[in-house]
């Protein structure tokens, strides 16, 4: 249809959505917590790339203008460094009070963006953020590279988000998430795992903050309010949650169906609604799939491969390898 | 090495579920708890395994203090519980259950998670092979992949027990094992319980409401009422006191057919 | 002095809504996240009823507050009921898709043009050197006034009693005979329109966008966890006590932090319960039962 740099630009979006529900299946899918902070830990990871990698010039108190090949690691560590600060305290609490605490924090973060404008430019925002290679490729095929940044990220959190879920450390989790109890029983130190895992979704999710930020060029603390948290968990309640492959697919089916609706042609006197139709469909979406497919379009079960009495067939993981490539590329 | 308990204390509100409690149990013999329902079995074993700490007394197991530890860490110490409604890992299979109670810490972190460590790898065969024999002593084999939430009342008890042993246990503490088990599993579950402790040392402290099936395997029996210890000894010194017979008879009648 | 003032003005709207959520909270045991869009519909709704109709404000106000409750009755039809056997997670995410299917109602309704009321301030008063305008007074009485109805309501009437029956315990008050259904649409009517209200208090002191919602489900959520979900007065002084501090910190820190102190409060409140909240508890309910 209409004109495929539309299409690239789709599907580097539905990449990145698809990162970061697949990185939030890890602590919420597997390790049960119920986090609502995902925009806090992108706000924290994208602020910590362009304020290591802003341009001097730009007035901002601090400004290492370091290059982005270092700048993209340190983000990953810092926002990791930031989960923990959230995840310490509030794995202490369960439930709906970790959910209203984790929300609390990503709210709370995106305040002191906005107040800290010596550092971060406040609501101003900050414009023009480089992208790699773009002194190579320019114009609209540099949407051809971002793409191809996008669906490799997307495919290395794949592979490493199906390493911690298949893996012993993936099953622990589970299990605790299961039963506490019993899991406690065994000697597991269930909260220092949880920790731990809290801290490996904040790090996942900075190291991709830098490629949401080379799709969306240009950074304002209003891009992390909490509609995008919103937004990954639709992309991985519609996936399946605590599937391998629910966040990928999810993702996708997700941003191309929103994005796709976008198209109809709206007369400009409409605009309000062409506006609307974004929030409308994710909130269809998710209630419509919680309704009817609770399980989402993946279920757990499918993922780690729970055969029953009557099929009575070995626990063998399915093997999905490649679909990431397959489906982001 | 021993399991003591020292004036064992537990109460709940004006509730006093566990009445100054004291009583050694060696870690390597099979001993009894039992009572009528209510008696304060199970708040015993949530004061020794740290789930729900005493008031007071002290409890220690070899020369270590283990009241106020955590769960987990008393469960590193080798004393391993199992609970009396066998809820487990309601998502994990049989095999999925087993093998993360084997699961070393060392490899439960996100950098364990990569599979990098050979030691680790090693560890995770063995378990697998170690869940395969246990689950085929207790005669649940062709469960070994079906989900936890999927098993009958009976094989979940069953599968609290296999998992228990999978942890390394110095001691297990078993809450009615028997419970809600087939009889002819229950049988099965009384051998291995026998064998464990008498070739390799490993021994339990069970509730059970059933006392056939503990007067056969325990060495030793402690009777619990109303949260007091009523009287201790073998088992048939036990059968034979009449304080215990009222306590079952008089006041539980149905509990007490098993004797 | 002055800045107390403002924080009853503000602490009697978050509690007004705050009780509207926890009604919801109580009952149906889950965290509505669209609660806070009826707040932004309410504000919408009431601003164009006095600014494009010309409606006098009171009476602006009392077809808001009823139409919206009524709305809040037919959505949870369509949207809570048929999931509701599905436990507390799916209805709180039911929710949030709620949430964001009503604010995108609002933006297409609405458009992303800030509106405001027009002035009814009502002149000033003045006692003893604190300045109070008419409006923030009768909203004073108004949220004082409906949350003393709904105890009358709760306490006195036997519809009011059963809903206090389904609180402490749903299976119980099946059991018995409770008339489930019109309790649950009672209480939807009830939170809705308490959320409806709030909004159109708060649209009369400030302006009306279209992010309201979003702006505020966090600050009721600090209300409501505060208050601790089961209390009503509890709920009322938490509300107060955040309106009061998130007015009374501006004068020492900048007002743009005013969020901040709520989150902050909170987070506060939840992290040094030195037990948490329900971690404990959940712990023992897994081992006992
Ligand atoms: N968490 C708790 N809160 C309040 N009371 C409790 C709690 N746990 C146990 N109790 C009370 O303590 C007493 C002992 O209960 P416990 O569960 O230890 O008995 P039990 O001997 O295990 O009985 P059963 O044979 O039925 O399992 C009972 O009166 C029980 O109601
Ligand atoms: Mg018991």
């Amino acid at each position: 249809m209409t004109n495929p740099i539309f299409w690239v630009g789709v599907l580097t979006l539905a990449a990145i959505y698809a990162s970061l529900a697949m990185a939030l299946n890890v602590e919420s899918g597997w390790g049960g917590m119920w986090d609502l902070g995902i925009a806090g830990l992108l706000a924290a990871g994208s602020y910590c790339y362009v304020i290591l990698t802003a341009d001097p010039d730009l007035g901002m108190r601090f400004a290492p203008g370091l290059s982005m090949w270092v700048a993209w690691p340190l983000s990953a560590l810092f926002t990791g460094l930031v989960a923990f600060a959230i995840g310490a305290p509030a794995l202490r609490l369960r439930r709906e009070y970790f959910l209203i605490t984790t929300l609390a924090f990503a709210e709370i973060i995106r305040q002191l963006v906005v107040i800290q404008a010596d550092f971060t430019r406040g609501t101003l925002g900050i414009p023009n953020i480089n992208r790699p290679f773009d002194s190579f490729v320019t114009g609209r095929d540099y949407n051809y590279v971002l793409l191809g940044i996008a669906v490799v990220a997307a495919a290395v959190m794949y592979l490493v988000t199906r390493q911690v879920g298949i893996s012993p450390f993936g099953r622990t989790l589970r299990a605790a998430r299961d039963n506490e109890a019993v899991a406690l029983a065994l000697g597991k130190r269930v909260n220092r795992m949880r920790i731990k895992t809290f801290i490996l979704a904040g790090v996942l999710i900075g190291a991709t903050a830098p490629v949401y930020l080379f799709y969306i060029r240009a950074i304002s603390p209003q891009l992390f309010a909490p509609g995008i948290t919103f937004t990954v968990w639709t992309a991985l309640v519609i996936g399946g949650l605590g599937s391998i492959r629910g966040g990928l697919a999810g993702a996708f089916v997700l941003i191309v169906f929103t994005e796709a609706v976008g198209l109809i042609e709206v007369d400009p006197s409409h605009i309000n609604i062409l506006v609307a139709i974004e929030p409308f469909l994710v909130g269809l979406l998710l209630v419509l799939v919680l309704r009817f497919r609770p399980d989402g379009l993946f279920s757990e079960r499918s993922a780690f491969g729970a055969g029953n009495r009557a099929a009575g067939r070995s626990a063998g993981d399915s093997r999905p390898a490649g679909a990431a490539q397959g489906s982001g590329g | 090495m021993e399991l003591v308990l020292d004036t064992v204390r537990k109460t709940f509100g004006g509730v006093v579920a566990v009445d100054d409690v004291s009583a050694v149990m060696p870690q390597d013999r099979v001993t009894a708890l039992i009572g009528p329902n209510g008696a304060g079995k199970t708040t015993l074993f949530n004061a020794i395994t740290g789930f729900d700490p005493p008031d007071r007394g002290s409890i220690s197991f070899g020369d270590q203090r283990i009241d106020g530890l955590p769960p987990w860490r008393v469960a590193e110490l080798g004393l391993i519980r199992t609970f009396q409604t066998p809820v487990g890992f309601t998502t994990l299979t049989v095999r999925e259950s087993l093998l993360a109670a084997a699961t070393p810490h060392f490899a439960e972190t996100p950098v364990g998670a990569l599979g990098l460590s050979r030691k680790a790898r090693d560890h995770e065969r063995a378990s697998g092979d170690r869940a395969e024999e246990i689950t085929a002593e207790l005669g649940m084999a062709e469960l070994l992949d079906v989900r936890t939430d999927e098993l009958s009342a009976g094989d979940r008890k069953l599968l609290e027990f296999a998992r228990s042993l999978m942890a390394e246990p110095k001691m297990l503490l078993l809450d009615e094992p028997a419970a809600a088990v087939a009889p002819a599993n229950i049988g099965r579950l009384s051998q291995l319980v026998r064998r464990l402790c008498d070739e390799r040392g490993l021994g339990s402290l069970i509730i059970d409401h059933n006392l056939s099936f503990l007067m056969q395997i325990a060495d030793e029996v402690h009777v619990l009422d109303r949260g007091a210890l009523l009287a201790s000894g073998p088992p048939a010194e036990i059968a034979a006191n009449p304080d215990v017979m009222r306590v079952y008879l008089g006041e539980d009648g149905a509990e007490g057919e098993g004797a | 002095m002055q800045n107390v003032v403002f924080g009853i003005v503000t602490g009697s709207i978050l509690a007004v809504a705050t009780l509207g959520f926890a009604l919801v909270r109580q009952t149906e045991n889950f965290l509505n996240i669209a609660h806070a869009q009826m707040m932004a519909l309410g504000a919408f709704v009431g601003v164009v009823l006095v600014d494009t109709y010309g409606m006098n404000i009171f009476l602006a106000g009392a077809i808001t507050v009823i139409g919206l409750g009524a709305l809040g009755v037919v959505l949870s039809a369509v949207f809570f009921q048929p999931v509701r056997h599905q436990g507390g997670t799916v209805l709180l995410f039911t929710s949030i898709g709620l949430a964001l299917m009503m604010y995108a109602a609002i933006l297409a309704l609405f458009g992303t043009q800030a509106r405001f009321y027009p002035d009814v301030s009502g002149g000033l008063h003045r006692f003893a050197g604190i300045g109070i305008a008419t409006n923030e007074l009768v909203i004073i009485g108004l949220a004082f006034g409906s949350i003393a109805a709904l105890q009358i309501f709760l306490n006195s009437t036997g519809l009011g009693r059963a809903i206090r029956a389904v609180a402490s315990n749903d299976d119980l008050a099946r059991v018995r005979g409770v008339p489930v259904r019109t309790v649950s649409n009672t209480i939807w009517f009830i939170s809705s329109a308490f959320g409806a209200m709030a909004g159109v208090m708060l649209g009369v002191l400030g302006a009306v966008n279209t992010e309201i919602g979003w702006h505020n489900i966090l600050i009721v959520l600090a209300a409501a966890v505060l208050g601790g979900l089961r209390s009503i007065t509890g709920v009322i002084l938490a509300g107060l006590l955040l309106g009061i501090m998130m007015d009374v910190s501006a004068l020492f820190i900048p007002t743009a932090y005013r969020p901040v102190v709520a989150f902050g409060v909170l987070v506060a409140v939840l992290i040094l319960r030195p037990e948490g909240i329900l971690s404990v508890q959940r712990r023992k309910d897994a081992v006992v039962a």
